[in-house]
């Protein structure tokens, strides 16, 4: 068990600055989410901390120990991979096994263990398989198993759950997390998937362009986002993101008219959310440009000039396109950013 | 009805008459050979061809009273098994290191080590000798083993580095986290993982060596380190003429255990074929 702390990491290839200035402390059993777009340097803030990158500058602190130069294979960490990498000419006992017998783990102790993490994750039948022989959903729970086996001090996962199917990543992100939880490992997980960061994290980070966005837990993610990039980041749908222009308290765009402080002028982007709109009300006047039922809700997308406007809308919702519709807004619940993207406090 | 489907059995009938013309064609050179190494003297010569031939064995009791054959397949078998391992030896870590390490020159050495494939070998026939002659090698398998090995070194690591850049980087990335080192992880995951390459450049190896001439009938002057290929050479000139029959059953028996051996690997050695194919 160990806290995990991030100085000033720089990573650089050549004239590329992978990940710039990048200062984080992670608590003791926390399970914190990188998460961001692909090539925001999430994945290489991870393989710096495993040790298989070095950072340019800065430093990588685990348990109050400066390892910038400790080997991978000598920091007590386990890491479980995008692809699995499951060794293939091994069964999945051997596979499991294998951390264990690289740290010198006495023979006698080692198939109690490599049994144990197998229940941990109902993989005790299948044993005697080579990976080949395995499901997608089976290869990452016999891959979480290696990992978990030699109980390290820290975990990583890199995207474990991207090449599974919808059904499956649902039901192994219940296992994990519930498996973070029983062993109290501090974990950082890595994804682009929002859903995934949002139901697993303790605290999320969110990523762009090597620099952190905002850190925060999903709660304050949601409903307090820093900027732009972050709003536009996370819901499904995520924020509707207006630009338009500030003048006298009010926020004017194509087909939008809607309330500001009085304080705003000029550019600026409004944002709300798609379950803070409603259909009816008089801030946005346009013509429907699709409607999608799921079954418990239906997603409007609204036409308002240029701009499309998501809406949650009564899972009863019918309508053809190109019929004239209001939208209304919750003024309780508007965001304000502005030019640079930066969320402007005060509220509407 | 005008077009009639064909039946199922028809069309197996068809897809096993095609293939086993081919077969045959494939098969025909060493079936002749079979019945040539069968055949008395007088008869593989004779300008009229015959259908039914008379069986002999007489090329079998010229080999076994006249040649100290057994001796010659033996240092077939040891300098092109010696010599394969030798390569074995030398070219999976230098394949790893041109696949895996990140060091300066890392693709002109990779370079440098396929050119010694292109030079031809008739240009160092002559300082080979020398070399040899110097340290007391000539005539001696120890000598084949190390000629072979050095000829086909280049060819064997670049076909295994090929098969290590395939291997993702993931599997040593886990691995060193799992905490192995760099040999630990070259014999437990990096071997295994391409061993049907690694089987593949083997075989290659081992034809190409059971296969050399010129280098052989260079350093071996006696039949203590005569091989296969030099031995045939053997029952070409002299009082005795060329022995036809006696050729083909030489070449019959170097042929087989290559035969034996890609019956044995034959797995491997299609998926590692294909591998490389694909590659390119």
């Amino acid at each position: 068990m160990a806290s995990i702390r991030l100085e000033n990491i720089v990573k650089r290839y050549g004239a590329f600055t992978g990940v710039q200035n990048m200062s984080l402390d992670i608590a003791d059993e926390e399970f914190l989410v990188l998460l961001g777009p692909s090539g925001c340097g999430k994945t290489t803030t991870m393989r710096m901390i495993a040790g298989l990158e070095m950072p340019t500058e800065g430093n990588i602190i685990i348990g109050g120990e400066v390892v910038n130069d400790i080997d991978a294979r000598d920091r007590d960490v386990a890491m479980v991979f995008q692809g699995y990498a499951l060794y293939p000419n091994m069964t999945v006992y051997e596979n499991i096994r294998f951390p264990l017998r690289m740290r010198r783990v006495p023979a006698s102790d080692q198939d109690r263990m490599v049994r144990t993490a197998a229940d941990m994750v109902e993989l005790g039948a299948f044993l005697d398989r080579k990976p080949g022989a395995l499901s997608g959903g089976q290869r990452q729970r016999a891959a979480l198993a290696r990992a978990v086996v030699r109980q390290p001090q820290v975990f990583l996962m890199d995207e474990p759950l991207s090449n599974l199917d919808a059904k499956l990543r649902q039901s192994m992100r219940v296992q994990i997390k519930h498996m973070q939880r029983q062993l109290r490992i501090t974990t950082v997980y890595v994804t682009h998937d929002q859903i995934e960061a949002m139901t697993l994290a303790d605290r999320i980070v969110i990523m762009n362009k090597g620099a952190i966005q905002q850190v925060g837990t999903p709660d304050q993610i949601y409903t307090d986002p820093a900027n732009t990039f972050v709003a536009g980041f996370i819901g499904g749908p995520p924020m509707n993101l207006i630009e338009g222009t500030a003048t006298g308290g009010r926020f004017t765009a194509p087909g939008v008219n809607a309330p500001c402080p009085a304080n705003l002028s000029g550019r600026i982007t409004l944002g709300i959310r798609p379950e803070d709109c409603t259909v009816g009300g008089g801030q946005v006047q346009g013509l429907v440009y699709g409607v999608e039922p799921t079954g418990d809700v239906t997603y409007l997308s609204v036409l308002a000039g240029t701009k499309q406007v998501e809406v949650k809308a009564a899972r009863d919702f019918r309508s053809d396109i190109d019929v004239p519709i209001t939208i209304g807004f919750d003024p309780a619940r508007l965001y304000f950013f502005g030019a640079d993207g930066q969320r402007i406090r005060g509220g509407a | 009805m005008a077009r009639m489907r064909k039946s199922r059995g028809e069309s197996l009938l068809l897809r096993y008459l095609v293939l086993g013309s081919w077969a045959l064609v494939c098969l025909l050179p060493i079936l002749w050979f079979g019945t040539i190494a069968l055949r008395p003297r007088t008869e593989i010569v004779t300008p009229q061809p015959i259908y039914w031939p008379t069986w002999s064995l007489d090329a079998w009791h010229l080999l076994m009273s006249d040649w100290p054959i057994a001796l010659y397949l033996r240092n077939s078998v040891l300098a092109v098994g010696g010599s394969v391992i030798i390569d074995l030896i030398l070219a999976i870590p230098a394949a790893y290191a041109l696949a895996r390490y990140d060091f300066k020159g890392r693709e002109d050495i990779g370079f440098y080590i396929l050119s010694t494939r292109m030079m031809a070998p008739a240009i160092v026939a002559v300082p080979i000798f020398f070399l040899f002659k110097s340290v007391g090698l000539l005539d001696s398998i120890w000598a084949l083993m190390l000629i072979y090995a050095a000829i086909n070194l280049s060819l064997v690591t670049w076909i295994i580095r090929s098969y290590m850049l395939d291997i993702p980087k993931e599997l040593e990335d886990a691995a060193r986290t799992d905490g192995a080192g760099d040999l630990r992880i070259l014999w437990e995951i990096i071997i295994p993982a391409c061993l049907p390459g690694i089987i593949t450049a083997a075989v290659i190896a081992a034809i190409f060596a059971i296969n050399e001439f010129l280098f052989t009938l260079l350093i071996a002057s006696t039949s203590g380190a005569y091989t296969m290929s030099v031995a045939l050479a053997n029952f070409t000139g002299g009082s005795d003429g060329v022995i036809y029959n006696a050729i083909a059953l030489v070449s019959f028996i170097a042929f087989v255990p290559v035969l034996i051996l890609v019956i044995l690997i034959q797995k491997h050695l299609s998926r590692g074929l294909t591998m490389g194919a694909v590659k390119g």
